[in-house]
C-alpha cells in the first residue's frame, strides 16, 4: 500500500496548541498520512480523543476533514484509490492492523453522514432498527429502544404518529435526525459526525447539540463543523486543519475550545476563528 | 392586502398551469386540421394515388407543426413544433402495428376460443378436427412448468452475477461482464441446438421439459443479469456508505439494504426476462419435442408449449387448426397480460409516504 505511492517531499509543521491529556484516550491518529491516488491529502496529522470528550474538527473546505474521520473508522478505505500511513489507536489497538476486522471497528465507532442517507426501503422504525440487524445483535424492548434513540436525536415527537411510514417521506431536515438516531440505537463508543447540522433549521440544530452534550457523557464524538459558534457551543477541545496551496491539508493547532477561540498559538488558527480567512 | 383576505375568504384550490389561452387552442386545431382537410381533399378528387398523399400529409403535417411552433414561441418553437407532430406520427406507426397484430390475434383467435380450448388437450385431435374438440390445456401448463423453471433457475444466477460484477467487484468481473454480454448475443435456436447436442444427443437425457426450461435459461440469464446489474448501480452508494458505518458486513450490506432497495427493479429484470423467452419456439423444438397429451413431469417425455403449439398449428393447410392457432396465441398473450399485471402489484410497495 505505501510503497505504491511516492514519497511527496512535503513536511507538515508540527500541530501546535496546549494540546489534549494524553492519558485515558479513546480514539487517536499517530503519524497519519492519506492519499488518494497519487495525491497526498492529508500529512502527518497526530490528534487524541479523550474519553468522553466531545472534538471539533474546524478549517476551511476542502482542507481534509471528511477524509480524516473516514479514515477513523475504517471508511476510508472503501474507495478504491484511497492508501493511507500511520496509525489509528482505538481502546489501545491499531485498527489497522491485519487482525482487525473493519465491520467490529465501524460497529463501535459509528458515523452520522453530510447528507443524510435513510434507508429508502425501511419505514422510520425499520430504519432506526436497521444497524441492529445489519449487525446481527438482538435487543429485547425494540419499541423502548426506538422511543430512546429517537428522543436522543431530538425526532421522537415528530414522528412517533408515523413510525410505519418510509425514511424517504421525511424532510431533509428530519432524516438526518432519524440518521443520528439510527447511529444512536447501536450504542458506539465513539460518534463520528460528519457536519450533521449543515441541512438543519436552527431550532433542530440546537437540539442536536444538546444531543451531543447528552451523549458526551457516555460517549466519545467527533464532529465536523462550519459553524464556529457550534464548535464553541458543543466541543470539549478543536482541532484546526488547514491546507495551503497544493499541498497537503495537516492539523494546525489543536487544543482546548476556549484556547483555540480565545488565545490561538498560531496566527492562522486566529485568522479562521475570527472570520479574517479565505 | 389581498382581496381574498379582506373579504375573509379562502380561494379555491387552482391549477393555472394547466389552462391553457385561447389562442394556443386555435394554432393547433388549424395546424393540425389544415393539412389533413388538404391531403384529404386531394386523395378524393384523385389526383394523387393514396400512398403519395399519404406521405404528402406526413410532410405537410410537419411543416404546418413548424409554422405553428414559429407563429406561437418563436424560433425555439419551431424545433417544437417539429418534434410534436414527428412524434405524433412515430407514436400513429407503432399504435397502428401494435393494435393490428392485436386486433387480428384478437379477431381470429376468438373463434376457435371456448371454455374447453382452455382445459382439455389436444389428444385424438387432427388438424382438421371441428373447433368444438380439443384445446391446449397441456400447452399452457407445459408453458407455465417450463418458463417457471426457466425462472427459478435464471433469476438466482442472474442477480448473483449482477451483485458479483456491482458489488463483490471481483477480479473477474470484466470477464464475467463480456460473458454475460456475448451471452445476450446466442440466436434462440442455436440454444436449443446446445441442449440437444449436449444433453440430448449425447444419450444423457431425453427429450423433456427440463430441457426445454436450460434452453430458455441460456436466453433468459443475459437478459436477467444485465438488467439487474443497471438496477444495482442506481442504488445510491450513500446507502452501503450507511449500512458499512453501521457495522455491517459486505453480504448483509447487500441482503438487506441493496437488494430490498431495488426491488422493484429486480422485479422488472425478472418481467424482462420472461418476456424474453415467453414466446420463444426455437429453444423448444429440439428439446420438448411437443405432445399432444397432458405431461406435467418435467424430466420424463416429451412436454407441449404454446409457441411450439402456434408453430406447428399455423403451418397447417386447414382451416380449424389455423383458428385453434390463433387462440393460442390469443391465449398466450392474456396469460402474459395477467402474469406481468400480478407481478407489479406483488412487488409495488403498499406502505404509506412511498416517494
Ligand atoms: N473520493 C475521492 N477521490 C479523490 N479525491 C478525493 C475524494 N474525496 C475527497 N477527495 C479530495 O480530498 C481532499 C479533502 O477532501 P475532504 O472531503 O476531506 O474535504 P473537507 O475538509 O471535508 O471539505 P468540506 O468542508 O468541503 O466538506 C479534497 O482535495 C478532495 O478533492
Ligand atoms: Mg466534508
Amino acid at each position: 500500500m505505501i510503497t505504491t505511492v511516492e514519497a511527496v517531499p512535503f513536511v507538515a509543521p508540527k500541530t501546535q496548541g496546549a494540546g489534549v491529556p494524553d492519558q485515558d484516550l479513546v480514539l487517536a491518529s499517530k503519524n497519519l498520512y492519506v492519499w488518494f491516488g497519487p495525491r497526498m491529502v492529508l500529512a502527518d496529522v497526530s490528534l487524541n480523543f479523550p474519553k468522553n470528550s466531545v472534538t471539533a474538527l474546524i478549517g476551511p473546505s476542502g482542507c481534509g476533514k471528511s477524509t480524516y474521520i473516514r479514515t477513523l473508522n475504517r471508511m476510508h478505505e472503501l474507495i478504491p484509490s484511497a492508501a493511507l500511513a500511520g496509525q489509528v489507536i482505538f481502546e489501545d489497538k491499531d485498527i489497522y492492523d491485519p487482525t482487525v476486522n473493519p465491520v467490529d471497528v465501524r460497529l463501535r465507532i459509528g458515523m452520522v453522514f453530510q447528507k443524510p442517507n435513510p434507508f429508502p426501503a425501511m419505514t422510520i422504525k425499520e430504519n432506526v432498527l436497521s444497524g441492529l440487524k445489519l449487525a446481527k445483535l438482538s435487543n429485547s424492548n425494540q419499541n423502548e429502544l426506538v422511543e430512546k434513540s429517537l428522543s436522543q436525536a431530538g425526532l421522537w415527537n415528530e414522528v412517533k404518529d408515523r413510525l410505519d411510514n418510509t425514511g424517504g417521506s421525511l424532510s431533509g431536515g428530519q432524516q438526518q435526525r432519524l440518521c443520528i438516531a439510527r447511529s444512536l440505537a447501536v450504542d458506539p463508543h465513539v460518534l463520528l459526525m460528519d457536519e450533521p447540522c449543515s441541512a438543519l433549521d436552527p431550532g433542530s440544530t440546537l437540539r442536536v447539540e444538546q444531543t451531543i452534550r447528552e451523549l458526551s457523557e457516555f460517549m466519545t464524538v467527533v464532529i465536523v463543523t462550519h459553524n464556529m459558534q457550534q464548535a464553541q457551543r458543543v466541543a470539549t477541545y478543536t482541532a484546526f486543519f488547514l491546507l495551503e496551496d497544493n499541498n497537503p491539508g495537516y492539523a494546525v493547532e489543536h487544543g482546548p475550545t476556549q484556547h483555540i477561540f480565545g488565545n490561538p498559538i498560531d496566527q492562522r488558527t486566529s485568522d479562521y476563528v475570527n472570520g479574517r480567512f479565505g | 392586502m389581498s382581496t381574498a383576505l379582506i373579504e375573509n375568504q379562502t380561494p379555491s384550490a387552482q391549477r393555472p398551469w394547466r389552462k391553457k389561452s385561447r389562442n394556443d387552442v386555435l394554432i393547433v386545431v388549424v395546424a393540425s386540421t389544415l393539412p389533413a382537410l388538404f391531403c384529404f381533399t386531394i386523395y378524393q378528387i384523385g389526383i394523387l394515388s393514396p400512398v403519395i398523399s399519404g406521405m404528402l400529409f406526413v410532410i405537410l403535417q410537419i411543416a404546418a407543426g413548424a409554422i405553428a411552433g414559429t407563429i406561437h414561441r418563436g424560433r425555439r418553437g419551431l424545433a417544437d413544433g417539429v418534434l410534436i407532430a414527428s412524434i405524433g406520427f412515430a407514436l400513429a406507426f407503432i399504435g397502428t402495428v401494435m393494435s393490428s397484430v392485436i386486433w387480428s390475434v384478437l379477431t381470429k383467435g376468438l373463434e376457435a376460443l371456448k371454455w374447453q380450448f382452455i382445459i382439455q388437450n389436444n389428444e385424438y385431435i387432427t388438424p382438421t378436427s371441428p373447433l368444438g374438440y380439443g384445446g391446449i390445456g397441456h400447452a399452457v401448463l407445459g408453458t407455465l412448468i417450463i418458463v417457471g423453471i426457466a425462472t427459478i433457475i435464471s433469476v438466482p444466477i442472474g442477480i448473483a452475477t449482477a451483485v458479483y460484477i456491482t458489488e463483490v467487484r471481483g477480479r473477474s468481473r470484466v470477464l464475467v461482464q463480456g460473458l454475460v454480454q456475448a451471452m445476450s448475443g446466442v440466436p434462440s435456436v442455436v440454444a436449443g441446438l446446445f441442449i440437444f447436442a449436449t444433453l440430448i444427443f449425447t444419450g444423457v437425457f431425453e427429450f423433456n421439459g427440463l430441457m426445454g426450461a436450460l434452453a430458455y435459461t441460456i436466453l433468459m440469464l443475459p437478459t436477467v443479469a444485465r438488467t439487474a446489474e443497471e438496477v444495482l448501480r442506481l442504488v445510491p452508494e450513500d446507502l452501503r456508505s450507511a449500512a458499512l458505518a453501521l457495522g455491517a458486513s459486505r453480504a448483509r450490506v447487500v441482503s438487506m439494504v441493496v437488494l430490498p432497495t431495488a426491488k422493484s427493479g429486480l422485479v422488472t429484470a425478472m418481467l424482462l426476462g420472461i418476456a424474453r423467452v415467453v414466446g420463444e419456439t426455437a429453444p423448444l423444438v429440439f428439446t420438448i419435442f411437443g405432445s399432444a397429451k397432458t405431461n406435467i413431469n418435467p424430466v420424463e417425455g416429451p412436454m407441449a408449449a404454446i409457441p411450439l403449439y402456434i408453430f406447428n398449428g399455423v403451418r397447417q393447410p386447414f382451416a380449424p387448426e389455423q383458428a385453434r392457432a390463433y387462440s393460442a396465441a390469443l391465449v398466450l398473450l392474456f396469460l402474459v397480460i395477467v402474469f406481468f399485471t400480478l407481478a407489479r402489484v406483488l412487488s409495488s410497495d403498499r406502505r404509506k409516504g412511498k416517494k
